[in-house]
């Protein structure tokens, strides 16, 4: 049931309702350059963050995938 | 305490830095013959829409220090220096390579909005033999975004490195990330919205200028 509702908000934020923080959350969290000894935290906080601003496409698809 | 990491920049680098997302004083590291602007914290800041934008302000902050600058990703602690060493080391020639290509540019990005479709296959009758690399690069970034290609044809001359996601999320199509020479973002714009009259059945929405975020070796 959250699944389902975080996927609702992000497809809110892909529908251009807030295009800006599809920008700030692509460019800062989802590129720059990677260093490896942060991932496990960094991807704790995203998580949670995903929850609370229903972010992005990208790192959603990278959250998956660990 | 630890370091917060917040860019690579290039040399020479005008001071002062400044402060963090957290008010901490930067400082300039050299590690593994790279140059890192960090900050100390006692923890890694929480992921909030309010550090994040005060973690992009920084780095646009030392994109005015300094000619060539690549962000780090939000959320890069490390304990030390000879962390930093250890870590940077094996990837010490590619980063070299990618502030070599950011150096006096920026990012501009373009989100594509559309209904999903099947991406366009180029015709297998255009001849791939002399052309190498190159012309296989062009021709998987164009499958990758079809939809925008008289776009970014449009856009060429301004455009000096170019690299492209398909997301499959409709409405959100694909990005598209361009890096341009500093002073071309508002050219770049006005091609955009002249050139947007020329597509059909997707928006493209443009922003920027941004640090060169989607230019770091591993952020495609």
């Amino acid at each position: 049931m959250k699944k389902k509702r975080n996927i609702s908000k992000a497809q809110q934020i892909l529908s251009e309702a807030d295009a800006s923080l599809l920008d700030l959350v692509d460019h800062v969290l989802n590129k720059g350059v990677f260093i490896e000894g942060e991932v496990l935290l960094g991807l704790a906080d995203v998580d949670l963050v995903y929850l609370r601003l229903s972010a992005l496409l990208c790192a959603v698809d990278r959250l998956a995938k660990t | 305490m630890s370091l917060y990491l917040y860019a690579l920049v290039g040399r020479p680098v005008r001071r002062p830095l400044g402060r963090g997302l957290r008010g901490e004083p930067l400082r300039l590291i050299e590690a593994s013959g790279l140059l890192v602007v960090a900050g100390r914290v006692a923890d890694t800041p929480r992921v909030t829409r309010a550090t994040l934008r005060r973690h992009d302000a920084t780095v646009r902050r030392l994109a005015g220090r300094t000619d060539a600058v690549l962000p780090v990703r939000f959320g890069t602690v490390l304990d030390d220096r000879a962390a930093l060493t250890r870590t940077l080391a094996p990837r010490a020639s590619a980063l070299r390579e990618a502030l070599a290509l950011v150096a006096g540019h920026e990012q501009m990005t373009l989100r594509v909005y559309g209904k999903a479709a099947t991406t366009s296959d180029e015709s297998a009758t255009e001849p791939s033999d002399g052309a190498g690399q190159r012309y296989l690069s062009r021709r998987l970034r164009a499958r990758l975004a079809p939809e925008v290609d008289p776009l970014r044809l449009a856009l060429r001359g301004l455009v000096s490195a170019e690299r492209i996601e398909r997301h499959e999320r409709p409405p959100l199509l694909a990005s598209v990330y361009h890096l341009v020479r500093r002073g071309d973002s508002k050219r770049y714009l006005a091609t955009v919205a002249a050139a947007s009259a020329l597509l059909t059945g997707v928006r493209v929405t443009p922003s920027g200028p941004w640090p060169a975020y989607a230019f770091a070796p591993d952020a495609a």
